[in-house]
């Protein structure tokens, strides 16, 4: 492999690293499937808190091997990318297998090579985006939300670039590879009064663009000032919720983006198993997970074990039209592969090449409605509350019932048809997969959130809400 | 590789740096998870890097590498000069900290373990896997699926620093856990699920309560009783909070706030709080790097990424607050001692504050006597996780429950949130049973920053508190 590895040359050297690793395999057991995975990815990220300033920068590389034979699998994952570390990976894999019997006789084999699907988005201004410039950033944004309001009591700022990619290839001849580079900033901010103290936060990610930072500042400031003064609801009732993009891509993520995995599914933990072809949702509701979404920073040629990353719709019509898979439990189901398998859980992971392969969502985009937020508030009758963040403990419920309760700490009460004043915390409970149900209203402000998101507003029914 | 990180710490100093500290990290990483009878996980992870913080101006940079070769880790150590001397050109906030003796480690810094896991094959940890999948089946009812879990975590920590400090010990942690999960006649799904572990060699696996078979028969039983459990009504109750929940609430929804690095940034509600009440005389919370594991469990910390000796540090002594959790830079900028709490997820990121075994106090109560005081309200127990905001306000998720009515114990509840501020809870904590215990594991563990999950451990007694709000139905 070359000394050093640039953008353009990444997926030769990953693909000529992924070559020599699974020739060498094929050495160990002609009777034996091998797949390798090769991972490499250089970070540079700033934090300023206040006046601290905290730069890392720094190359994460690293292999994962799994070895199959008469239906037993192994895994194992070395830090590096070098001949030996690959070997040690092999060899522990292989090991592994030869100690302990294992059987799973659902496991048919590796993912067969197909055609890859496209790269998304890429912009070298990314890669030209110096610690210097990162630290300009987060140290203008924390200054500008500070200079904003005097009640603003602290900002926090991180800003970030990414480059690197992936190779991904096994015994069955296949051999692909990926590559991507984005860059991140996120500015948060507390405002306090007296002992109120109130969060406002703003993002800007992409891969097709440097971060346009201006104003970022302000608006995270703008929200947190906003919520301060406010009032007790005072009452424990079933009322509609307001989702806007951030606080609804949220639930998306923690619902849909869990339950519809193949696995959940397979397993028997999911509540929509039995109901492809079923309604499950408002009419309204049409939910697609697009892997090849140019824009999306998960768009990658294929997923982590190699099969092309697809666009998928999972709700058409509030009617359930598929799940999400990968190779394995899609055989299991009697299905395709739909592009979903990952290395690095439901948030990623710092080292993917160390993760299991798992189902996530690419990229889960609501078709937008034709009404504004501001339409959909008015069209609320009685008492409602808007969720402007992202509820606490949204993220901890369980798949297997649906059940949630998390605590909303940015909410506005809405009162027949207007937006009135800040609340404080209130407790939302209910189940998932009864607010799909009980859609009310679906805005047409659609927006790309942190969560591989893309959404509109949705109005929800029938949760408890307790204040 | 102490010999390599010592010649990178001068090359960093030649470089312009002040001060740098140098570290390795050779972890080896197992999972093995069966779900009903399929292996879903039998994985082998090494994890070995090397990382490097370098101080100049006040401010700090970082900079990590997997490689180990010389001129990778001499390559690394300049990339982090750079970034620190980047840094210290915006930093308005220096946290300089004072030089001291250097640091050396012994042979009893590493927990000494019975069964060390590298002793034992594949095999014989499978078997276990079984035997509590195997067990949950006997004792479950309308079971939809069993999952088993093995992991361990162990491996060479190596430090050193511009002071001279020459530290190595072994890092080690074992886990099991069952997860069953029933379904109730409506079709709705519920939960049993049972751990044990820490720092602990596999003979923890032959103790009573601790055997496979234990831990599979509780999940077993819980999820049954589960079957027939009412939703728990919303609303604010009186509560006795288990244990294992009562540790998550010290760390997530206290601890944190005590973190210097939050502190100092004025973040943190609890900044300019010592020597002032926060709680009530029942209320004492305590960070731990080396507990008596023994006697109570948790997790083995005996040095920070950074170099210093674990401390027992009391946060929170019987309702006053008395103490940070810092590293050197925010010890030296909050006029207080440094406490063993600079610690990073893996060697891809700098060492910050973060907490390692951070319990509630025990108190003078036997269970019956916890009941009592209780009288009316929820007696939460076990959690799923929970997520906390900067001003104390926290959302967690007990797995179940049961109401309580006249210190009596009545039907079962389902899973329940519980949320409010900790630092009004902390004002009424009302008493708390003799009986710490101190939970940690290989699944699971601490998030900040972006670093997760840091194995910490989280323990306490069971604690009375006269009022929290639970997030049920409304009707």
């Amino acid at each position: 492999m070359k000394e050093k590895i640039d953008y353009e040359n990444l997926k030769d050297e990953l693909l000529s690293v992924l070559d020599s690793g699974l020739k060498s395999a094929r050495k160990k057991d002609h009777a034996a499937e091998f797949e390798l995975y090769v991972f490499y990815k250089h970070s540079t990220r700033v934090d300023v808190k206040q006046g601290v300033v905290e730069a890392t920068d720094g190359l994460v590389e690293g292999n994962a091997v799994r070895v199959a034979k008469n239906n037993s699998v192994s895994f194992a994952s070395s830090s590096g990318i070098s001949t030996d570390r690959i070997e040690r990976s092999f060899n522990e894999a292989t090991a592994s297998l030869k100690a302990v019997s294992v059987k799973d006789e659902r496991f048919k084999g590796f993912c067969e090579p197909l055609k890859p699907g496209r790269e998304g988005a890429f912009s070298s201004e990314i890669l030209n985006l110096s610690k210097e410039r990162l630290i300009k950033y987060s140290d203008g944004l924390v200054k500008e939300a500070k200079k904003f309001d005097p009640r603003v009591l602290y900002a926090t700022c991180t800003c970030s670039t990414d480059w690197g990619g992936f190779a991904v290839g096994n015994t069955l001849g296949l051999q692909q590879a990926s590559r991507s580079a984005s860059n991140a900033c996120q500015i948060y901010c507390v405002a306090a009064k007296n002992e109120e103290r109130r969060t406002g936060n703003e993002y800007d990610i992409s891969r097709e663009r440097v971060i346009k930072s201006e104003g970022l500042g302000e608006n995270a400031a703008k929200q947190a000032v906003a919520l301060l003064n406010a009032k007790k609801l005072n009452k424990t009732q079933i009322m509609p919720t307001i989702w806007p993009p951030i606080a609804a891509s949220s639930y998306l993520f923690a619902s849909l983006g869990q339950s519809a995995s193949g696995r959940a599914v397979v397993e028997g933990l999911s509540p929509l198993s039995g109901k492809l072809g079923k309604k499950v949702a408002h009419p309204g509701l049409t939910i697609v997970d697009d892997g090849q979404d140019p824009s999306s920073l998960s768009t990658e040629t294929v997923d982590a074990e190699g099969h092309p990353q697809e666009r998928n719709t999972l709700i058409e019509g509030g009617v359930l039209k598929n799940f999400m898979f990968d190779t394995y439990y899609a055989r299991i189901y009697g299905a395709k592969s739909t592009g979903n398998c990952s290395r690095g859980g439901v948030f990623g992971s710092s080292l993917p090449y160390e993760s299991q392969l798992s189902i996530q969502p690419c990229y889960i985009k609501v078709t937008p409605g034709k009404k504004s937020m501001e339409k959909m508030i008015k069209s609320i009758d009685g008492q409602a509350i808007l969720i402007a963040d992202v509820p606490i403990g949204i993220f901890h419920s369980d798949v297997a019932t649906g059940e949630f309760s998390a605590v909303a700490q940015s909410v506005f009460l809405v009162e027949k048809g207007e937006k009135k004043y800040p609340l404080q915390p209130v407790s939302v409970a209910g189940n998932f997969y009864k607010g799909f149900q009980n859609l009310v209203d679906i805005g047409s402000d659609s927006q790309r959130t942190p969560f591989q998101t893309e959404t509109p507003t949705l109005t929800l029914d029938g949760f408890s809400v307790v204040g | 590789m102490l010999e390599k990180l010592r010649e990178c710490v001068t090359y960093g100093e030649k470089l312009g740096a002040e001060f740098v500290e140098a570290r390795y990290d050779d972890l080896v990483l197992r999972t093995l998870q069966r779900t009903n009878d399929a292996w879903k996980d039998i994985i082998l992870r090494s994890r070995a890097g090397a990382g490097f913080v370098c101080y100049c101006g006040g401010a700090s940079g970082y900079s990590f590498t997997s490689s180990d070769t010389k001129e990778a880790l001499k390559k690394t150590v300049a990339q982090s000069v750079k970034m620190a001397k980047a840094s210290a050109k915006a930093t308005s906030l220096k946290l300089d900290f004072d030089k001291q003796a250097p640091i050396k480690s012994r042979k009893a810094d590493t927990y000494p373990v019975k069964i060390h896991p590298q002793q034992k094959g594949l095999d014989y940890k499978t078997g276990l896997v079984n035997r509590a999948v195997e067990t949950a089946r006997d004792f479950g009812k309308n079971i939809n699926n069993v999952t088993g879990w093995y992991g361990e975590l162990y491996g060479r920590k190596v430090f050193t620093n511009s002071e001279g400090s020459d530290i190595n010990w072994d890092f080690e942690i074992v886990d099991m856990r069952c997860l069953v999960i029933s379904r109730m006649s409506t079709g709705e799904l519920v939960i049993g699920i049972e751990q044990a572990g820490g720092t602990a060699g596999l003979e923890v696996f032959q103790k009573k309560g601790s055997k496979p078979e234990d831990i599979g028969k509780a999940a077993a039983i819980q999820a049954t009783e589960q079957l027939k459990a009412k939703s728990c009504p919303a609303g604010k109750f009186r509560a006795l909070i288990e244990n294992t929940l009562g540790g998550v609430l010290a760390h997530e929804s206290f601890g944190h706030l005590s973190e210097g690095d939050f502190v100092v940034i004025g973040g943190s509600p609890l900044a300019g709080k010592i020597g002032k009440r926060l709680g009530t005389e029942h209320a004492t919370i305590v960070d731990h790097g080396t507990p008596d594991i023994e006697k109570f469990g948790g997790l083995w910390v005996p040095f920070d990424d950074q170099g210093t000796r674990a401390h027992k540090t009391v946060v929170l002594e019987k309702g006053i607050f008395k103490h940070y959790l810092h590293n050197r830079g925010t010890a030296k900028r909050l006029h207080e001692d440094p406490t063993g709490n600079c610690r990073a997820v893996h060697f891809g990121f700098m060492p910050i504050p973060r907490m390692t075994n951070t319990y509630f106090a025990p108190g003078d109560l036997n269970r019956e006597e916890a009941l009592e005081l209780l009288d009316t309200g929820v007696y939460a127990i076990q959690t799923s996780g929970g997520q906390v905001e900067d001003d104390g306000s926290f959302v967690f998720k007990a797995i179940r429950g049961y109401w309580v009515k006249n210190g009596k114990i009545q039907e079962p509840l389902r899973e329940v949130a519980l949320s409010g501020n900790i630092l009004e809870l902390l004002t009424k904590i009302e008493g708390a049973t003799k009986d710490l215990f101190i939970q940690a594991g290989y699944f699971g563990g601490c998030g900040k920053s972006g670093q997760a999950p840091l194995p910490v451990g989280t323990g306490a007694p069971e604690v009375v508190i006269g009022e929290v709000t639970f997030g049920g139905k409304a009707d």
